[in-house]
């Protein structure tokens, strides 16, 4: 008969040992999604570089850019995107990205500064939710596998209230995909449009005259508005990289972690065992004295 | 054998085509254009239709809903949210086109929608 101790104890090994198997395999999973998350970030690439190219070809042709999405407005009505996952047991993932927002909030309140609040994920929804603010938009179920429709869904939503002059400027707070191992939350001013900077100076560019159809104002009107989408999918599937990221990491802690639970967990039991057998042999030998000296 | 020059077909998820090209006819806002080899550079709005690049030992059909086209240094770049090669002749590609259209149309009715609410 085992004793108590023993029996808590195996029973404990018993289910770390089936949490361990949860988490090594939520490892797995994020693993395979983070190659795929990150392809995607890869494949969006050439389109936002042409844009960029495109958008700087355009601006220097109509000499000095202005569009009212390029304009810097007084800053009475801030809007601010959080972006952040559905799901949790993603490590700190959704926690600095949430806290470094929050702090730009106080910050901005504190300016008198009126505040829309854009979420993306369940996170910073039930988040920010539940301490009272008020969220204008929530977009959720789109941060696993971010589409480029999601993305105009929220660059439009922005757009319209920039247009209605409800926010006069965006920022978003993100998570930079920086490696496998190193995923920092920042910011990335969304609205007004900074002009994107002219990569590996092509300065020849600046010099050819182009032939437009049907003028380089109607093109630059609905140039920036694909800039901001092709910006926001940027964000979202290089944050949805930085989540999968993050979770193997943490999955792979808490696989360790229940590796050197149950390390010490059997040590724990073993010890119980033979603390058992001791007594029982003991007890029999105590037995057996009493009936040899009766 | 008119001289081949660079075409990229770029959507955002992924480039739909690139390669070497004789002759590339797309539809802008202004009407169609057909591009060959040494064309000034150019900036167009795409309108809804179908672009066709000639390649010399085939043609390749995509249909395209919105974006722009780019013509520079004898390269062109048709960048669109919705691109998609099309199997089949010039009037499949603007009926598929017209689909993405639609397509886009419905998801900005449902984003309307969800705003509303």
């Amino acid at each position: 008969m085992a004793s108590a101790e023993l029996r808590l104890v195996r029973r404990r090994i018993r289910s770390v040992k089936s949490t361990m198997k949860i988490t090594s395999a939520m490892e797995l999973i994020a693993a395979s999604r983070i190659v795929k998350a990150q392809s995607r970030v890869e494949a969006a690439q050439p389109y936002t570089n042409k844009l960029v190219e495109v958008i700087n070809n355009v601006g220097a042709a109509s000499g000095g850019v202005s569009h009212p999405l390029l304009e810097t407005r007084e800053l009475s009505h801030a809007g601010i995107l959080v972006v952040t996952s559905d799901r949790g047991l993603a490590g700190a993932y959704n926690t600095n990205v949430i806290r470094m927002a929050e702090a730009r909030l106080i910050e901005l309140n504190n300016q008198r500064v009126d505040l829309r609040l854009y979420t993306v994920g369940k996170k910073a929804d039930s988040y920010f939710r539940y301490r009272g603010y008020q969220i204008e938009r929530s977009f959720l179920g789109v941060t696993d596998t971010p589409g480029y429709g999601d993305a105009r869904a929220v660059a439009n939503t922005i757009l319209n209230d920039y247009a209605q002059e409800t926010v006069d400027a965006v920022e978003a707070f993100t998570t930079r995909y920086v490696s496998a191992l190193t995923q920092t939350a920042s910011l990335w001013p969304l609205l007004p449009i900074q002009p994107p900077e002219q990569a590996e100076g092509d300065e020849e560019a600046v010099t050819v005259g182009y032939s437009y159809e049907p003028s380089p104002e109607a093109i630059l009107d609905r140039l920036l508005p694909r800039y901001l989408e092709s910006s926001v999918f940027g964000i979202l599937l290089e944050a949805s990289a930085a989540e999968h990221a993050s979770r193997r990491r943490a999955m792979k802690a808490a696989t360790e972690n229940a590796e050197e639970l149950t390390r010490i967990l059997s040590r724990q039991a073993n010890r119980a065992r033979q603390a058992e057998i001791t007594t029982e042999i003991s007890e029999i030998v105590g037995g057996a004295e009493a009936l040899s000296v009766g | 054998m008119p001289a081949p020059f660079q075409v990229d077909v770029v959507s955002p998820e992924a480039v739909v085509w690139s390669g070497e090209a004789e002759l590339v006819i797309a539809r802008t806002t202004e009407g169609d254009i057909g591009i060959m080899a040494e064309h000034e550079p150019t900036m167009a709005v795409l309108a809804t239709g179908s672009a066709s690049i000639h390649t010399g030992t085939e043609t390749v059909t995509v249909a395209v809903h919105g974006g722009f086209l780019q013509i520079y240094r004898n390269q062109v770049t048709l960048l669109s949210d919705r691109a998609e090669i099309v199997e089949g002749d010039v009037d499949e590609a603007r009926a598929k086109a017209d689909a993405l259209r639609v397509a886009e149309e419905e998801d900005a009715a449902d984003e309307t929608e969800a705003q509303s609410e």
